[in-house]
């Protein structure tokens, strides 16, 4: 288990192996931010869109501004690349509502009215969702302050 | 000693090295002087960006160094890699890598040191294109049929046993099948299995589990784990201990095997190249070897024969040499003189091919002032070896002193001076030609 190998792995794209250390890693050190916000990437890319939502959720309120600050070059984000990746795969595959609760995941590193968007999409699809209810109050809190 | 930090980056500043560390992010936080000459970033431009962004090389994502020690918990030492300069330039390195840790034994961040490799690639490259087969040379009957041996095995997954003299060149061999076989782009890794005791062997070939053993603080891949669909090339097999034979017997036969201290079966996809040098049925008849292991690796066997015996490739072999040094030296000395030719051919080479190489860089090294190595440069053993000629019957064609000086210059034209040539042609070697042509008194360069 080691941090410093999570990250070469998240560098280098490789999600499964990435979200492997670093899930080791966050349960020994569960407040350590960086962690979560690369896990929360990791999950969304290995179809584990439960524990993406759950973690994002707890990052988000407790510092939400810890994503929206993210730099795509500076910090090596890679969510302008999978959201191109996912979007174009929306033309082929059912847009469900776990399709548009991982791009409202990770349009907030880029972007987070479009984030807020898809999160207001997959409310619609899922009207019951907890998860995204909390996702959606903490979002438009902030949108409501910046103005 | 405490030395500061201003010392430290002067220290690092004058070597001639490339040397960069990362943190724990892989953001590069210091950058030498060596290595802003090579890559031709300056270091305030690079501090604090990610490693991947400055070196751009694939690398970076399928095989990054660093990753590969925290993996294999073991430093990374003369791994080739290549990196992108700033101006877009793909440069060959090679680089030694190790991970920096803090008290608590976490690692913090990761440390490469790399040198340019640029011009001993080109010299590789173009000496590689004047050998006949996948960087081995040599024309002989013997060398050809293992070539063409080489391209037909070389996509069966069947274990391969190379037998040969010391410096005959197995492991070019060996290297020759991994390259053209379907597992190229696998790992390809080398062990070889004279050099450690039975107990750290199989750690070493098997991995092992932390707490396996005083020493094991952690858990470790072993050979076989690491070079999972690729190829393990196991070098001085035959010296393996006992031990080791009956376990590396069991991944032949059954494809499985254990790290150390774990009960875990794991399963292996590795071709096997062996190779030995020692005299196997020696070894079989003295119980070194055992005879099971014997035949499952010998399923394709190499004999790679010995220098002595395709003297035919010796020149050939002194050319490659003389411009491999020309290159390295950068000294133009292309040729050699035809006495020191015939001593190199009458040799008996007991340590083959790395023993001529050794005899014509000595040679090479001590030749100053001219373009060619004479005979006198030549090192002792070679110049005191006294061949055993035998005159065979073939000399009873050779011309008598008498009447001979002009059919021997009749025949030295026909073939434009070539003694080897002239020398076929009687069924003589070319020392007794070479022997002849003096008695004869006739002038040659």
């Amino acid at each position: 288990m080691s941090e410093m190998l999570g990250n070469q792995y998240f560098m280098a794209r490789n999600y499964p192996a990435a979200q492997k250390e670093l899930e080791e890693v966050h349960f020994n050190d569960p407040s350590n931010k960086s962690i979560i916000k690369k896990l929360i990437i990791c999950y969304t890319q290995t179809g584990k869109v439960k524990e993406a939502i759950n973690l994002f959720n707890k990052l988000i309120n407790e510092d939400i501004d810890f994503i929206i600050d993210t730099h795509p070059q500076l910090d090596d984000c890679p969510c302008p690349e999978l959201i191109e990746k996912i979007e174009s795969r929306g033309d082929v595959v059912e847009k469900s509502c776990d399709y548009y609760l991982v791009l409202g995941i990770v349009w907030l590193y880029c972007d987070i009215k479009k984030s807020y968007d898809y999160f207001k999409i997959s409310k619609e699809m899922d009207p019951e969702n907890k998860q995204i209810d909390m996702a959606l109050e903490i979002i438009e809190n902030h949108l409501h302050y910046q103005n | 000693m405490n030395i500061n930090d201003n010392l430290k980056d002067h220290i690092l500043d004058s070597i001639a090295e490339g040397v960069f560390t990362v943190d724990k992010n892989f953001r590069i936080n210091f950058f030498n002087k060596a290595a802003e000459n090579i890559t031709g970033h300056n270091r305030e431009e690079v501090t604090g960006k990610f490693c991947k962004h400055i070196f751009r090389s694939e690398f970076c994502f399928y095989d990054c160094p660093i990753a590969t020690v925290l993996q294999a918990n073991k430093n990374l030492l003369d791994f080739e890699s290549t990196i992108h300069t700033k101006d877009g330039t793909s440069r060959p390195i090679k680089l030694n890598a190790a991970v920096l840790y803090n008290e608590k034994k976490e690692p913090t961040g990761g440390i490469v040191t790399f040198r340019d490799i640029s011009e001993l690639a080109a010299i590789k490259k173009s000496l590689h294109k004047e050998t006949q087969f996948q960087g081995m040379i040599g024309q002989s009957k013997q060398m050809l049929g293992i070539y063409e041996l080489i391209q037909e095995i070389a996509d069966s997954n069947a274990p391969v046993l190379i037998q040969g003299e010391s410096g005959t060149g197995k492991e070019l061999i060996a290297n020759a099948i991994q390259k053209i076989s379907s597992r190229k782009n696998n790992p390809y890794i080398k062990i070889n299995c004279s050099v450690l005791p039975s107990n750290l062997l199989a750690s070493e070939l098997f991995g092992h589990v932390k707490g396996a053993f005083p020493d094991a603080i952690k858990d470790r891949a072993g050979r076989f784990e690491l070079a999972d669909k690729g190829t393990l090339f196991l070098d001085e097999v035959a010296e393996m201990p006992l031990q080791m034979q009956i376990q590396l017997l069991r991944v032949l036969q059954e494809g499985t095997y254990e790290r150390v201290g774990e009960s875990i079966t794991r399963y292996s996809n590795v071709r096997i190249i062996a190779a030995t040098n020692i005299n196997i049925d020696e070894a079989l008849k003295n119980g070194k070897f055992r005879e099971d292991l014997y035949y499952r690796l010998n399923v394709i066997p190499i004999y790679v024969p010995p220098l002595r015996e395709r003297r035919e490739d010796i020149i050939p072999l002194i050319q490659h040499f003389l411009t491999k040094f020309s290159l390295f030296y950068k000294k133009d000395i292309t040729e050699i003189e035809e006495s020191a030719i015939d001593y190199l051919i009458n040799y008996p080479w007991p340590g083959n091919i790395r023993e001529l190489e050794n005899v014509l860089e000595y040679s090479f090294v001590r030749t100053t002032n001219k373009n060619r190595i004479e005979s006198s440069k030549l090192p002792n053993s070679i110049l005191s070896f006294k061949p055993q000629i035998k005159e065979n019957d073939n000399l009873k064609n050779f011309p008598s002193a008498s009447q001979s000086k002009t059919e021997m210059l009749m025949l030295l034209e026909k073939h434009r001076w070539n003694k080897s040539a002239a020398a076929k042609e009687l069924g003589i070697g070319r020392t007794t030609l070479w022997r002849k042509i003096k008695q004869l008194g006739i002038a040659v360069e």
